[in-house]
């Protein structure tokens, strides 16, 4: 009992604010880790959170414009993206993504093995392959239009002044697409060689010299070593250059304008290659069919979680067996 | 054996260097091309040469002579504002949280930190729309009423370009990974001495966090140079607070109206090339004076992540 008193008795004495710093410096870890996170998740909670879960609403109603009222129109504009010009823009956005990347991937598989042979100049050239991805995709893919202007363009000079017929580009939608993939793995390529290298160079020469004892020659040493150890950063890679691929937007938009604002004619010839990205793009701000859009980036956002997720599981099974 | 080695030697120097040329051609034309006039670009379309010191691309692009239209120092202006901020607020929150999460015990740690990387799966395009409404419908400010009606609310003003993305996730997650590997030691003197935690972040941790936030304020700086899907979407409307990205984009006409050429569909072609190069330029510098941190960087978000 009067054990009880005695140390009861100072609390009673310490005044409120007291006892509240008695009590932080007793929890200060919780305290500050919530005063500091709170703050952080609630600003997290209203720009990052409360979008996503909006933009499924959105997608369930009919809303054109901003300051009108949606109306509920359930799965409709879900069921819009199986009439034209939604299938053609999944099927390019694929084609693009497929083609970019496979291309970019083995291009710089080969250039990051060369460069991590004892070569002279080897920052000289990593900078080289790297310095495009600085580049801003909206002006140098804008600036692509001064080499594939069918009027006065680069490379229908090159063909007039080598007496050839001139080819009206911006008319064939199999070389449009050819530039596409043409400017997005320049402009892609120096990240994974810049990857790749950091990854070749991770490996113990050890192991490379314990198998030239054994006999293995350059190839061998290539197929059953270093392919072998660079598979998780060439699933890395694929991971984040199909999320990059399906986001592909601005450069399609300005290779295909032509040089002018007007967004709605882009995508061309005749929308052959016109991606999701692209079509959600014009649905919200230029034809304000906001639903609409926001049912294109529900498709977009769901095919990417399924993406990542098979793959992600791909890669740890991968790393079970092993 | 020695002569098939030096061949291969030989085959990789080929690949690498005509490769690497060919990488850099695109560059190296649109810099030859952007010094020279209608008549030396079409002489040789192939390869560019200018004849002559000619500058005039480079002029229409600074002087203020078209200021009703180009407004290259006012966009640049812009675009560094929008990047020191975002330096300092992305930079401070990763800092905090990383701290938080990597040295700070409390309930819920983990599903704070899983709730936080749920948004890296979730592609960027499913922001802009709800994003963009909240924007538009802002109670209280760019004509709006408090319930968000009548006006533009943020859209087309500066705070629209400064409001959003201040939480990302990559850098916290680099910066929980660095506070890891720094041992505990520092920490613990400083707080026998009775530093308080933000006295440690301050005097202990900062010091030791500067090459990842090197990696930070390069990789920001880069990512809001050339930053441009977001300011067309929010800004489209009010050339004042474009950025260089932006203006330039939209600008592609004005050379050849610079040059006396108006009403005509004529793009300037060497005006486009300067204008890439003006744009390019600052992050050739940046990336050849830290080339380093650029690697490591890259890495970073690759190993780590």
């Amino acid at each position: 009992m009067t054990a009880l008193t005695t140390r009861a008795a100072p609390n009673l004495e310490l005044s409120s604010r007291e006892r509240f710093a008695r009590w932080r410096r007793r929890h200060r870890q919780p305290f500050e880790a919530w005063l500091i996170l709170g703050p952080i998740l609630a600003y997290y909670s209203f720009f990052f959170i409360f979008p996503v879960v909006a933009n499924v609403f959105v997608s369930l109603t009919r809303w054109t414009g901003v300051y009108d009222r949606p109306i509920w129109v359930g799965l409709e504009n879900y069921r819009k993206y199986l009439e034209p010009p939604y299938p053609l823009t999944l099927f390019n956005t694929l084609l693009f993504t497929v083609t970019i990347l496979s291309i970019s991937t083995a291009l710089a598989f080969l250039i990051a093995v060369l460069l991590n042979e004892k070569v002279i100049g080897r920052g000289l050239y990593r900078a080289m392959w790297y310095i495009p991805t600085l580049t801003s995709a909206a002006i140098t893919s804008q600036v692509m239009f001064a080499f594939i202007s069918p009027y006065d363009g680069v490379f229908n000079a090159v063909l007039k002044a080598l007496g050839q017929k001139i080819v009206i580009w911006t008319l064939r939608p199999g070389w449009m697409r050819t530039f596409v993939i043409g400017y997005s793995v320049w402009r892609g390529v120096g990240t994974p060689v810049v990857l790749f290298l950091a990854a070749l160079q991770g490996i113990h020469p050890e192991i490379y010299e314990a198998a030239m004892v054994d006999g293995a020659d350059y190839w061998r040493l290539l197929r059953y070593i270093t392919v072998p150890l660079l598979r998780p950063m060439v699933i890395f890679v694929l991971i984040t250059g199909t999320i990059a691929g399906f986001q592909i937007f601005e450069t399609v938009m300005l290779i295909t304008a032509g040089g002018q604002a007007n967004v709605a004619s882009t995508g061309g010839p005749h929308g052959m290659t016109n991606v999701m990205l692209l079509q959600i793009y014009k649905d919200a701000f230029v034809s304000s069919n906001l639903g609409r859009a926001a049912a294109g980036s529900v498709i977009t956002a769901i095919i990417l979680l399924w993406f990542t997720t098979t793959n992600m599981r791909i890669m740890s099974r991968g790393q079970v067996e092993r | 054996m020695r002569r098939s080695l030096s061949l291969g030697r030989a085959v990789i120097y080929f690949i690498l260097i005509f490769g690497s040329l060919g990488m850099s051609f695109p560059m190296l034309y649109g810099i030859v091309g952007s010094f020279c006039d209608f008549a030396d670009f079409a002489a040789r379309p192939w390869f560019p040469m200018p004849t002559k010191l000619y500058l005039e691309n480079y002029t229409i692009l600074f002087t203020p002579r078209f200021t009703s239209a180009v407004q290259t120092w006012l966009w640049i202006r812009n675009t560094l504002i929008r990047i020191i901020w975002y330096i300092c607020i992305t930079g401070t929150i990763a800092v905090l949280a990383g701290y938080v999460f990597a040295r700070l015990e409390f309930r819920g740690r983990n599903t704070a930190f899983l709730y936080l990387l749920s948004s890296m799966m979730i592609p960027g395009i499913v922001f802009w729309i709800p994003t963009y409404v909240i924007m538009a419908r802002w109670p209280g400010v760019g004509g709006n009423d408090w319930t968000g009606q009548g006006g533009k609310g943020l859209v087309d003003s500066w705070p629209a370009l400064l409001i959003t993305g201040w939480v990302n996730v990559y850098y916290i997650f680099l910066l929980r990974q660095t506070f890891y590997s720094i041992p505990l030691d520092f920490e613990e003197a400083a707080r026998v001495d009775g530093a308080s935690t933000l006295r440690v972040l301050k005097d202990v941790y900062l010091p030791m966090l500067k090459p990842t936030l090197t990696v930070l304020v390069i990789f920001q700086f880069v990512t809001f140079w050339n930053d441009y899907q977001w300011p067309l979407i929010v800004s489209s409307g009010n050339r004042e607070i474009w950025t260089l990205a932006l203006g330039f984009q939209k600008m592609l006409f004005v050379g050849a109206s610079a040059k006396g050429l108006v009403g005509t569909a004529v793009i300037d072609y060497p005006f486009s090339f300067a204008m890439a190069v003006v744009a390019t330029a600052p992050l050739i510098v940046l990336f050849m004076g830290l080339q380093s941190y650029f690697v490591e960087g890259v890495q970073g978000f690759a190993l780590k992540g």
